[in-house]
């Protein structure tokens, strides 16, 4: 049986002459290949629309940059910022937020966090590998001024694993304050290199004093 | 007297009869399997480096017409033709070889319904490939969804807001900025008062802020901020698509530069005279021609493993104010309408006891998706006649065989 003997039909133009049938069907095999070839067009007329959905909730207008790329609120405290630290965007679960060292890999945040002041300050020892205190331990910790009350002063050192799964990074120090603010618990924490955040400490605890909260 | 020369006496083989035997030989077919095993080896093992989507889309993609495999990341320099057109090729050889050309007679017919099973499953996979839809639909207990999520396609969206509701919501799809990169594409609205301009169409980036980081490329400042290019997830579906927009009023006067975002938790927000419209990028929903309600979640786990024994939803769908109870569970999904709903995961991820739980549904339209269970049948139907027919054949011939004895 010959290839001949099969009629093979174009797209609309009825039977293809005989000879012509294999070099219709390479012509069509190499017409499939055309479209990645085609220019783009420059212009585009949008006409598709879809329906409204579940999904689509009041949207936020005139969100800023910041509400829209990192889902910052408005922070309930406010500060000025220390000279040589840099004020950089919030983010959901960083209320203010800073770099600061020649490093460029020392932290300063500013949260509201759940649980106890306890709680708080053995979650950041636990951080650093830490013996985790009692509340004996937590009531010898060093009182210091924050927003108009009185928090706990935490410091530790070591390999830090506060990342959320990253590696642990040694030669890190922890400086911060935990206080209980009316049931809010209210933290700042400093982390980063050893010598940088020793050197950052009296800043970190005078900015601590000068927070406030937001009426 | 003379022999006459039979190769003289011979009718010359045309091209065309000579490229039909090349297409439905049994060579070819036996080269493209040995192809297509080759190629599912090789994906198999580069989609542990590179992700199942990413790989999937190298091998099998109808635009990749030859591939350079990797093993170990490491390129090799062997060009092997893309598995859509081996594939494409193999239903050809099929159809051409296993139906046409094929010897015609009773003996022949079960071997021709068989290959007509397998050429069904090919153009099954074609189909798939071309017109099929995954998404996933996420819902609470005692919530109702009506819309599906796609997994991997990022759109961007452009409507006006009255009282702070949406109205027409207009959608510029993935494929029209995809290839954006490097280029420029200008997207008339005809029921918009402004077009938009898009470019730099990033696969997988972040806004960052110039504050947090400052560009190292020259990237275009937009508000205090910029798009950092990431490399491709591993697991595409977590993804964020971004890029820049400018809105192009119809005396043709541009806007500076906004940046949509997949990785953005809020709208665009654009003031245009008095009127008001958020632009957006999101991935695309799609909307079910039903709501679905779930109304249990359970999960079990195997004993002390955090690995899934099962997972049931037992859900409500409700169209047209009819109301319909279904249960979908591992390996028993809900068919209806052309929609596929399998259960696919749940969340959040570590849920504590009490905590109230989402199911996520994969959200399957495939207008082929019985069509390999129809391959099958029909691949049985031939096989069985096959052997029905070699024995009735060899019963007869044995029992001729016997009398003429």
């Amino acid at each position: 049986m010959k290839i001949t003997d099969f009629p093979l039909r174009g797209i609309c133009c009825g039977t293809i002459a005989p000879a012509m049938k294999s070099w219709a069907f390479l012509a069509l095999m190499a017409l499939l290949s055309i479209p990645s070839c085609r220019k783009p067009p420059a212009e585009v007329v949008v006409t598709e629309t879809r329906a409204h959905t579940s999904k689509d909730v009041a949207p936020k207008l005139f969100a800023t940059s910041d509400q829209r790329f990192r889902d910052a609120k408005p922070s309930p405290v406010k500060a000025e910022t220390p000279e040589g630290w840099l004020a950089v965007p919030a983010t959901q679960m960083r209320l203010l937020n800073y770099r600061f060292g020649e490093s460029g890999l020392g932290e300063v945040w500013v949260s509201v966090s759940s649980g106890s002041v306890l709680d708080n300050v053995n979650r950041w020892l636990g951080q650093f590998s830490a013996t985790k205190l009692d509340a004996k331990g937590l009531s010898e910790l060093r009182s210091v001024p924050i927003a108009g009350e009185s928090g706990v002063w935490v410091e530790s050192e070591g390999d830090y694993a506060g990342g959320m799964g990253a590696p642990a990074r040694p030669g890190y120090a922890l400086a911060g304050v935990v206080a209980d603010l009316g049931g809010r618990i209210l933290t700042v924490k400093m982390v980063g290199p050893k010598a940088e955040v020793a050197t950052a400490k009296t800043t970190l605890e005078s900015y601590a004093k000068s927070l406030t909260i937001a009426q | 007297m003379s022999v006459p020369d039979q190769t003289s006496s011979k009718a010359p083989v045309s091209i065309g009869r000579r490229i039909f035997d090349w297409l439905s030989g049994f060579g070819l077919a036996t080269s493209l399997l040995l192809l297509l095993g080759i190629l599912t080896w090789l994906a198999t093992l580069e989609q542990r480096d590179s992700g199942l989507y990413a790989t999937l889309n190298k091998y099998f993609d109808w635009k990749s017409l030859y591939i350079l495999p990797e093993i170990n990341g490491k390129m090799v320099p062997i060009p092997l033709p893309g598995g859509y057109w081996v594939c494409a090729l193999l239903t050809v050889n099929l159809a051409l070889g296993g139906i046409l050309r094929i010897r015609k007679g009773l003996k022949q017919i079960p071997n021709i319904i068989s290959h007509s099973g397998i050429i069904i499953l090919l153009v099954g996979g074609g189909v798939t490939h071309h017109f099929s839809e995954r998404g996933n639909l996420a819902v609470g207990e005692g919530e109702t969804s009506n819309v599906a999520e796609d997994y991997f396609e990022y759109v961007v969206e452009a409507t006006e807001v009255i009282d702070n509701k949406p109205m027409v919501i207009h959608v510029i799809r993935g494929k029209q900025i995809d290839d954006l990169n490097d280029k420029v594409r200008l997207f008339k609205f005809p029921d918009l008062p402004f077009d938009l301009e898009i470019a730099g169409y990033l696969e997988n980036a972040q806004p960052i802020a110039t504050t947090e980081r400052a560009p190292d490329n020259g990237e275009l400042i937009s508000d205090g901020y910029y798009l950092q290019s990431k490399p491709g997830e591993k697991n595409a579906e977590a993804n964020t698509a971004a890029c820049y927009a400018r809105v192009v009023e119809r005396d043709g006067t541009k806007g500076g530069p906004i940046i949509l975002a997949g990785a953005s938790f809020h709208p665009f927000t654009l003031r245009h005279g008095d009127r008001i419209f958020t632009l957006d990028m999101r991935k695309r929903l799609w909307v079910m021609p039903f709501d679905l309600t779930l109304n249990k979640f359970t999960a079990e786990f195997y004993d002390g493993t955090s690995r899934p024994k099962k997972f049931v939803s037992q859900v409500t769908r409700t169209e047209n104010n009819l109301k319909a109870d279904a249960t979908i569970q591992m390996n028993e999904p809900l068919r209806y309408e052309g929609l596929t709903f399998f259960q696919a995961s749940y969340g959040p991820p570590g849920a504590g006891p009490g905590q109230k739980l989402y199911s996520v549904f994969e959200v399957v339209k495939n207008p082929a998706d019985k069509w390999p269970e129809y391959s099958l049948w029909v691949v049985v139907v031939g096989l069985l006649l096959q052997f029905v027919l070699k024995l009735v054949l060899f019963i007869i011939s044995r029992f001729s065989h016997e009398k003429s004895a």
